[in-house]
Formats: structure tokens, C-alpha cells, sequence
């Protein structure tokens, strides 16, 4: 039974524990997730104090609100969510797991190579729990296939692990509920009002009548009820660790600005030492904005390129996509690749030996007198009335 | 996660002054030193829209020693500065 296991573990409610984590009073109240401005206006996941005042995850927030009136809504923080994340991923990489996310709140992995180096599976399973930190609650269900394996997980309480045989795999998975699949809920109701309750119930029906009366994603739930595909986890490439933030005196929100800021940040980040020559393949933007809330967006280039007008020019647009007044930009190289090695010019262009000069220069200040003496002055807004408005300081460590 | 946030400082920050004014606001002393004359005089009164609003009357002067200095009055907190305007 052990030998070709898949385990998954699952912290439900991952965003709403993530950005909660800077608010920890709000844990034990009732709290929800709010919408992304722009959005449909549905909550995200609950506290368990809102759960038992009546709320549900996905309810519109008007309805939310008046079933409890006290419900806080709680402002959605992606940057910091994907920060705890990947920090969760990490330590059970470093445990000896080749995880392969899923989303946030949710990883696979392969037990067969690890249980031998923990002395078992469910040594292993305790091991990933262990590594995940019991303040997240997290859970581990393992199974032969995936959706067995995400489905134990998650009627498993925090804490538990839970393991399901491939021979049992139908006798478990039947009783649980239809929510469990990955279906639109016009759809679940649609299920429901045929009187198909249960994941068994949906098993029981033939394939191809699913498939005429729900579609492809109808026929897919009614494959997962079954048991699911039995694909194995592939272990992810760990993200690079190179990042640059800066910080502004105050608020920012013209593009002008904010795109001299995108410039100083690539400058910086390329003169990372650490990127040892290898060419970003993808970069994540991310801001804190004024009202406390953070903002992401990730680019992935089609060429990897180290040349910093092309990747200003690829992230430039995503500026405009910036919800509100920001307090820091940061740029994150996400994913690198290896260096491939570059056609030198016979003859450098002319000027090519002052600017080695000036860069040795430069190089021999900063190593005299330490990070951030080098700086280059940044004109922000030079219409600006205000002289010390017109430009900023930005520090140079390339 | 290797990440390092560096604050982006001020050019031309306005910096601390002692100035000795008259009645009517005009400085005849900076930093201890006299003024010869004011130049120019200009007010620059903007952001009035935010919570840092900013109001100051701004002097260019030149100081018995020779030396030119900008100097300003900043009426939302009532303090001298002097900038390189």
C-alpha cells in the first residue's frame, strides 16, 4: 500500500490565516476575507467564529453582513500570503520533500522516496506536518491517487494525518460531500436538485450521461469522485532568492515616478552578485500600499534576458495595474537561467574604456565606504514646485 | 528570502535654520549672519488638497560674507529652513 502513495497537505483557509497573521486579536473573532477591489463582491475563507455565527465562505458580502453584523472583513495581503507560502514550502523542502504546489494552502507530494529516510509513512506524513508549524493548523491526507489524497486532507482534522488505501479509496471517498469537487455551484446545485448529494452517489451515474447533461467539468468531477487520475507529483524548481525593495519617503502614485523607481530596482537587482550571470526568466512586482494592503503581479519573458530596458519595458505596464497610492516597490527575480554565454564585439564602441573606469571607480567607493554610498540621483517630478519633491536618492549597488 | 529595502533619501531636503525676521516676516539674519540683501521673494503654497498640505515664502538672499542662501518660512509649521531652491 505504501509504495506508490501521494500525500496532501492541505491548510485550509490559507489567505485568510496569511493576512491574519499581522492581525492574530482577529483569529478568534468573526473575520473573512474581503473581495479583491474590482471583483465580484464574495467573501473569501472564514474564521471558525464566523462559521458558527452563520457565515460561509463565497457568500455575497451584503449577506455576510447582515447574518453577522460583526463580521471584520479583512483587507487581502497576496504579497505577504505567497512570502508565508513559500516559506512553508521550504521548510518541507528542506525536510527531504519534493513538493509540488498546488495554490497556496495546498501541496503534493510523493512519500515512496522519503518513507525509508523517516522510517515509514506515516513517520514521513508527521514529519511534513512538523516541518509545515502547528500554528497553521495543517492537515495530510495520502492516498494512490491525488483527489483521494486532497480529499483526505480535507476531512482530516489539523494535526491529522489520514491514509487511504487504493482497495478503499471508493468506500471512503463515497459519503463525502459534492462540495469536495472542483465544480461551478450552479452546476453542484444543478447536481443537488437531482438528488446526487454525495461523491458515491455521483460515481454511481454512467460517464457519458454526466458528460451530456454537465459538460467536460461535469464529466471531470464525476472522474475525481471515482477516484481521480493517478498523475504523480512532480517536485517544483526552487524559486531564486534575489529581491530588492524600495522604500518611498511617502506615498507614491504618479507612473513617472514609479517608473524611475522600476528602473533604480532592475539596476539593482541585475548587480546582484548572487545572480552569478544567469538571465531572469521570471520576475515578480510587488508594492505595500498606503492603506497597509500589498499588490503582486508576476512576468515570466518569453526570451530571459539580463538587459535592463527590455525588462523594464516588459514589467512598465504593469504599473499602470497598481490599485492605489504605494509606500514600496519591490522586484523579485523569481526564476533564473543558467548563462548561455554571450557574443563579445572584435572591436568595443568608443567611450567603452571611460565607462569601465568610472564603473572601477565606483566599485573601489562602495568597497571603501560600504552599501549604499553610491547613489544615483533620480529625477521623480521636475515640474514639481517643492525643490525637494523633484528628485530622490536612490542607492546604487550594481 | 534574501530581500533588502533601502529608503530613497531627499535631494535638496530642507534643512533646520535660525533666522532672526522682522515684524513684517522679511529675515535680516541666518545662521547668525546678516543679510546684505534679498533678492527675491516668492511664495509656494501646494499639496493644499492633502493632509501635508505646504505653504512657505521662500527669500533668496545674499549674506554679508558674500555667500547666497535660500531660506524659507514654512507657515503651516512656523519653523525656517534654508534649501537649495
Amino acid at each position: 500500500m505504501c509504495s506508490q502513495m501521494i500525500a496532501c497537505v492541505l491548510i485550509p483557509g490559507f489567505p485568510l490565516r496569511a493576512a491574519l497573521e499581522a492581525r492574530p486579536s482577529l483569529a478568534l473573532r468573526p473575520a473573512a476575507l474581503a473581495p479583491i477591489e474590482g471583483t465580484e463582491p464574495l467573501i473569501g475563507p472564514i474564521t471558525a467564529a464566523a462559521e458558527a455565527a452563520g457565515v460561509r465562505p463565497g457568500m455575497r458580502m451584503g449577506e455576510a453582513l447582515a447574518t453577522c453584523p460583526s463580521l471584520v472583513l479583512v483587507e487581502q495581503d497576496p504579497a505577504h500570503a505567497e512570502q508565508a507560502w513559500e516559506e512553508v514550502l521550504r521548510r518541507l523542502e528542506d525536510a527531504g520533500f519534493a513538493v509540488e504546489p498546488a495554490e497556496p494552502g495546498c501541496v503534493y507530494f510523493e512519500t515512496s522516496g522519503i518513507e525509508r529516510l523517516y522510517g515509514g509513512l506515516e513517520r514521513a506524513l508527521r514529519r511534513a506536518l512538523a516541518a509545515v508549524g502547528s500554528a497553521w493548523d495543517a492537515r495530510v491526507g495520502a492516498a494512490a491517487r491525488r483527489f483521494a489524497a486532497l480529499a483526505a486532507a480535507s476531512v482530516a482534522r489539523p494535526g491529522q494525518v489520514l491514509v487511504v488505501s487504493d482497495e478503499r479509496a471508493g468506500e471512503f471517498l463515497a459519503p463525502l460531500p459534492l462540495g469536495l469537487v472542483p465544480l461551478e455551484p450552479s452546476r453542484q446545485q444543478e447536481l443537488r436538485e437531482l438528488g446526487v448529494r454525495r461523491l458515491g452517489e455521483l460515481a454511481g451515474l454512467p460517464g457519458a450521461a454526466v458528460a451530456e447533461r454537465l459538460g467536460p467539468d461535469g464529466r471531470r468531477a464525476w472522474s475525481l469522485a471515482r477516484g481521480g487520475g493517478k498523475r504523480r507529483p512532480r517536485g517544483r524548481r526552487p524559486p531564486a532568492e534575489i529581491a530588492e525593495a524600495l522604500e518611498f519617503p511617502e506615498a507614491i502614485d504618479n507612473e513617472l515616478t514609479l517608473r524611475r523607481a522600476l528602473g533604480a530596482l532592475v539596476e539593482t537587482l541585475l548587480g546582484r552578485p548572487e545572480r552569478a550571470g544567469r538571465f531572469p526568466r521570471k520576475l515578480a512586482f510587488t508594492a505595500r500600499l498606503v492603506g497597509g494592503g500589498s499588490w503582486r503581479r508576476t512576468v515570466t519573458l518569453r526570451d530571459p534576458t539580463a538587459e535592463a530596458p527590455r525588462l523594464r519595458a516588459a514589467l512598465g505596464p504593469k504599473l499602470q495595474e497598481l490599485p492605489g497610492p504605494v509606500v514600496e516597490l519591490g522586484l523579485e527575480l523569481v526564476e533564473l537561467t543558467e548563462s548561455t554565454g554571450r557574443q563579445l564585439e572584435l572591436v568595443p564602441p568608443a567611450g567603452t574604456d571611460l565607462v569601465d573606469r568610472l564603473h572601477d571607480g565606483l566599485r573601489q567607493v562602495r568597497a571603501a565606504t560600504g552599501t549604499g554610498s553610491v547613489c544615483t540621483v533620480v529625477e521623480v517630478a521636475p515640474w514639481s514646485r517643492i525643490p525637494e519633491a523633484r528628485a530622490l536618492l536612490v542607492p546604487r549597488d550594481e | 528570502m534574501v530581500r533588502t529595502a533601502r529608503l530613497a533619501g531627499r535631494v535638496n531636503a530642507p534643512r533646520p535654520a535660525l533666522v532672526v525676521a522682522r515684524f513684517g516676516g522679511e529675515p535680516t539674519q541666518v545662521n547668525r549672519q546678516a543679510i546684505a540683501v534679498v533678492r527675491e521673494e516668492w511664495r509656494v503654497v501646494d499639496r493644499w488638497w492633502t493632509e501635508e498640505p505646504v505653504s512657505r515664502r521662500y527669500f533668496d538672499v545674499v549674506l554679508e560674507s558674500g555667500q547666497n542662501a535660500v531660506v524659507f518660512h514654512d507657515d503651516e509649521h512656523g519653523r525656517w529652513f534654508t534649501q537649495k531652491a
